[in-house]
């Protein structure tokens, strides 16, 4: 039987906060559920002190979550919207960051911050964005951003479990994606990308809901004649060159696609990466798909001119494979 | 102790691959530089490899009945002092095994050609960098491969193509691998080497009579020494007299390096027609033989390249080679050098001839020789002396008959 | 606690010398003036209780208990520093010592101390959680959120306010309407008291009180402590906006001063006193000494404990 993404995510929460009784929720709402019911029900079952609500203070309570993880918990702590993160950004990226490092190996921030990005019509400009690129700025982050339930599934569980902070960004458009639940015969690690489909003309690079266009992509280009391998990079920080090397090494076409807008997103640091060390693998330039260098528009039309999907991808791929 | 792999050898100038017939040595045996460790079946024949290290044999990568390329990796040694990378093969093979992953600090193994001088207009060329990279493996000249990708890009695809051979005409029939050896050879030959000849006429009267003595006293099974045992004694002599020519062309004519490698002894190539194609087994150290020796050993050693049998050692190290076509060969032609030697004597068809000796007419039995000269090891002066000494040798009555 | 006020007063006083003579990197900020808040507070405090402090955090960290020689050795920034070169002077932490952390931007320290009190009191552990700052950090929205959510949440965090009257260059006035930092407390429900942050024995007295309520699980508390900058915003800072009247009364406030003032009033000898000022004085400049010979660190190591698994994340992203 098939359930939603937000069902699948809940139950790794339940899971990790059952296996490791360090792991606590916090943020605005998740007691009653959280902004898009991720957290429904986790009070009931573990108590009001391990899934505690807090009051609209990104800046504090991302601070309360950095320093209680110094001192022995594991907090999950809930960003509603990663347009929010822009309040708590003094904490992540000035302490959270750094203090392992700025301590000299002393302390930890095992913290996961979960947030979601993206725009799902009508949000509008400051509840639409994607800011990952941001974050993959800040040595010390560890970015994760997953394309699928079971995806989500496997990954926040081993970012609960990794003992640096992470970023855990999941996608509006994604929470009512369905599969049917099935536990991984092993967690997918941090920083290793996978192939979310084989191919030999082009290698597609994407993340979080950007994949399941490429997939589709891909469909409609093997109509044509035309094999896309799709890689789903799933963390962002590390980027698993390694992956990607061994898929352009054998197709020497690039596609990037993402969400966010193109003009500095995370696409640009994938493309200059493969520019540097694949530079004679490749038979055309490295391409992205990206936003348009605007914010997100209210009216549903603007927005859907705006956003980049399957179609931009066939496209692209065309362009690199004349 | 360290570990060191050995790689399959090239063995000859176009050797490109060969199988494994079987190792002499097995795993766990010590092995000592130069010992026999293998039998390899090439193009030519099966040739036995030494080892290029000593040590102890870990691994046997190559399996018997197994093919590989020049360059592949055929066994593990371990040897005791510490080795900077794989030892090197006995001849220096060029690596045709292509990297997995590409590393980012090495530019590409060979330049390909620059966009300098661009296609028709003088437009830049296009190229994208794996297909320069294809071509540069291929020796291929992207100027002369049209580019299909935006604005006349030469991507891979295109130098692919150009990879790939001409479909062939109705009814081809492809090259056995001894064939496309010889191609390989000759047409390397006649790009490489500058090339002239000289000619003379030979006299066989002199030869004749000593043969026919000698023959006289021969017992009834010792291999006959014919008129080729006696132009190879004849041809170590007369470079023995004449070493400027044996020696060998290396290095680069453009560079400084250039050089003339002179000949440990006198090494001589015999031009043998075999089924298949040719064979050009070498008689080493001929300048110590008699005529009879000479005999024995050029009539095992063409046995043997019938056979396909020759060792490695007999398959190079010449700098001369002689051809003589016998009695129904042309009177005369033009042979082609086999790098690396230096030259090639051809031998044209015995013919009586009528010969002026002083105010009389005579008649005489003759060959015309046509000697072919490396020009960058010899010019017309010495290639004309060598020959009027190697014409005198023959037409005199010193020899070594032994 | 005397001792305790002169390793302060004498260690800042090396850091101030060593920084203009162009061997300290950066630019420290020194608490001189500020000791008897410190050394008050710490007094009650074991190494299990969380410390966290911002730029202006030297006494802090050693009224704490941290070693002269390896905190010293942070400032000069050396590899046997507390946090092996990688922190400085604004980012002391000594883990062991309960001393987890020093922002350098104003206010967001507080959050954390709360976190730390957080975690104490969700796994039902005695500890407690002190976070040092400044008058100016009210000014910040953070300052203001953490009160209110460590109420809420009746977390054991004392917040120790060091109104020294400047935020920076700017004195208290252009600041706030509010000139005492306490009346911030009560509209968030969080009990607080003002006082002389230069007598020792009151901040003793009163933060023992706070830090006793803290204890039983009575919730947070705010210590404003009234005390005086007698140097510089950092090493450098010429002062000119301070007239030379008023540095000159700033002696008269000295906490050192009135300690031995009091001490000598009840009996105490004043050789004694003279005695630990000396036997200070050869701690601080043995640590000080060490400090300075302490070997640099090197630069091959400027990339470790970025990650907790470098063979992840050998190479950044």
């Amino acid at each position: 039987m098939s359930q939603t993404f937000i069902e699948i995510l809940r139950r790794a929460l339940d899971e990790a906060m059952t296996d490791d009784a360090s792991v606590y929720l916090l943020g605005e709402d998740v007691a009653a559920g959280g902004a898009f019911g991720v957290t429904q029900g986790l009070v009931q079952k573990f108590g009001g002190q391990r899934v505690r609500n807090t009051p609209i203070s990104e800046a504090a309570i991302t601070g309360m979550a950095t320093g209680a993880a110094l001192c022995g918990l594991r907090p999950v702590l809930e960003i509603m919207f990663i347009d929010f993160a822009t309040l708590a950004l003094d904490c992540l990226v000035n302490q959270t960051a750094k203090y392992r490092y700025m301590s000299g190996g002393q302390l930890a921030v095992p913290i996961v911050v979960r947030t979601q990005s993206g725009a799902a019509g009508g949000a509008a400009a400051q509840h639409s964005q994607s800011l990952e690129a941001w974050f993959t700025h800040v040595p010390g982050l560890v970015v994760v951003a997953p394309s699928t339930p079971l995806e989500a599934y496997g990954l926040l569980k081993s970012a609960i479990a990794l003992g640096d902070p992470v970023l855990f960004i999941e996608h509006k458009r994604l929470y009512a994606m369905k599969e049917p639940f099935q536990a991984p015969a092993a967690l997918p690690p941090i920083g290793r990308a996978r192939i979310a489909r084989g191919g030999t003309d082009v290698t597609v690079i994407a993340y979080s809901a950007m994949v399941r266009d490429a997939l589709e992509a891909a469909d409609e280009l093997a109509r044509e004649g035309v094999s896309a391998e799709v890689i789903d990079l799933r963390t962002l920080t590390p980027l698993d060159m390694e992956t990607i090397a061994e898929s352009v090494s054998k197709t020497h076409r690039v596609v990037i696609g993402h969400e966010a807008v193109q003009n500095g997103g995370f696409g640009a640091e994938i493309a200059a990466r493969i520019g540097g060390e694949l530079f004679d693998e490749l038979d055309a330039p490295v391409t992205r798909v990206g936003c348009p260098f605007s914010p997100i528009p209210f009216a549903p039309e603007l927005e859907q001119a705006l956003l980049p999907g399957m179609r931009d991808i066939v496209h692209a791929v065309r362009a690199v494979c004349t | 102790m360290a570990r060191v792999e050995l790689k399959l050898p090239k063995v000859g100038l176009v050797m490109e691959n060969a199988r494994l017939v079987r190792w002499l040595k097995a795993v766990g045996d010590v092995v000592r530089q130069g010992e026999p460790l293998l039998e390899l079946e090439t193009e030519k024949s099966v040739v036995e490899i030494e080892s290029a290290e000593s040590g102890r044999l870990l691994e046997l990568v190559l399996q018997p009945d197994q093919e590989a390329q020049v360059g592949d990796r055929i066994a593990w040694l371990e040897v005791d002092a510490p080795a900077v990378g794989a030892a090197p093969p006995l001849a220096a093979p060029p690596d045709n095994a292509a990297a997995s992953r590409p590393s980012p600090a090495t530019a590409p193994a060979r330049p390909a050609v620059p966009g300098g001088a661009g296609t028709a207009g003088g437009e830049r060329l296009r190229s994208s960098p794996v297909a320069r990279r294809l071509a540069g493996e291929h020796d291929l000249d992207l100027r002369q491969i049209s580019g299909t990708g935006p604005r006349g890009r030469v991507q891979l695809a295109d130098v692919q193509r150009a990879v790939a051979s001409e479909p062939a005409p109705q009814g081809a029939q492809p090259l056995s691998s001894m064939r496309r050896a010889v191609a390989r050879l000759m047409t390397l030959s006649n790009a490489t080497v500058p090339q002239f000849f000289v000619e003379r006429t030979v006299d066989w009267t002199a030869v004749r009579s000593v043969r026919a003595q000698l023959l006289a006293g021969l017992g009834a099974d010792v291999p006959r020494p014919t008129v080729n045992d006696f132009l190879l004694q004849a041809i170590a002599r007369t470079l023995i007299a004449v070493p400027a020519l044996n020696a060998t062309f290396f290095g680069d004519a453009r560079s400084p390096n250039a050089a003339l490698v002179p000949a440990s002894g006198v090494h001589i190539g015999l031009v043998v027609a075999t089924g298949d194609g040719l064979l050009v087994p070498v008689l080493h150290g001929v300048e110590q033989l008699g005529v009879v020796a000479l005999a024995r050993r050029r009539s095992d050693v063409v046995e043997r390249a019938l056979q396909g049998t020759l060792r490695r050692d007999e398959l190079e190290g010449a700098t001369f080679s002689l051809s003589n076509l016998g009695a129904r060969g042309p009177d005369r032609f033009t042979a082609i050098i086999n790098p690396p030697q230096s030259a090639i004597l051809a031998v044209g068809r015995e013919r009586d001839t009528v010969v002026a000796i002083g105010t009389n007419m005579q008649i005489r039995p003759s060959s015309q020789l046509t000697l072919t000269v490396d020009h960058r090891v010899a010019d017309g002066r010495l290639a004309s002396d060598f020959l009027a000494a190697l014409v005198d040798v023959l037409e005199g009555d010193a020899w070594h008959l032994g | 606690m005397y001792r305790a006020l002169w390793r302060i007063r004498l260690f800042e006083g090396h850091v101030q010398r060593l920084a203009a003579a162009g061997e300290v990197p950066g630019f420290p900020h020194l608490s001189t003036g500020q000791e008897a808040v410190a050394v008050g507070v710490c007094a009650h405090l074991t190494d299990k209780d969380a410390l966290f402090t911002g730029h202006r955090g030297h006494g802090h960290v050693l009224a704490k208990g941290s070693d002269l020689t390896a905190a010293f050795a942070e400032i000069l920034g050396r590899e046997t520093g507390l946090c092996r070169g990688r922190g400085g002077s604004m980012h002391l932490v000594d883990a062991p010592r309960g001393v987890l952390g020093a922002t350098g931007v104003v206010g967001g320290n507080l959050p954390l101390a709360a976190g730390a009190a957080w975690a104490a009191q969700a796994r039902g552990e005695p500890r407690i959680s002190v976070a040092f700052f400044g008058d100016g950090a009210t000014g910040a929205g953070v300052f203001h959120e953490t009160m209110n959510l460590a109420v809420l949440w009746k977390l054991p965090l004392l917040f120790v306010c060091e109104n020294n009257g400047y935020a920076e260059f700017t004195s208290r006035e252009e600041h706030s309407v509010v000139k005492h930092v306490s009346a911030f407390a009560a509209p968030y429900g969080l009990p607080a008291a003002t006082i002389d942050g230069n007598d020792l024995l009151a901040v003793h007295a009163a933060a023992g009180d706070a830090i006793a309520r803290l204890r039983h699980g009575e919730g947070p508390y705010l210590l404003e402590c009234m005390t005086y900058r007698m140097t510089g915003h950092y090493v450098g800072d010429a002062q000119h906006y301070r007239s030379k009247e008023e540095l000159a009364a700033l002696k008269e406030k000295c906490p050192i001063e009135r300690l031995k003032r009091h001490l000598l009033a009840s009996g105490i000898a004043a050789d004694r006193l003279d005695a630990i000022a000396e036997e200070a004085r050869l701690e601080v400049s043995r640590a000080v000494e060490a400090a300075r010979a302490a070997p640099r660190p090197d630069p091959a190591t400027a990339l470790n404990d970025v990650y907790r698994s470098p063979a992840l994340f050998g190479i950044p992203g």
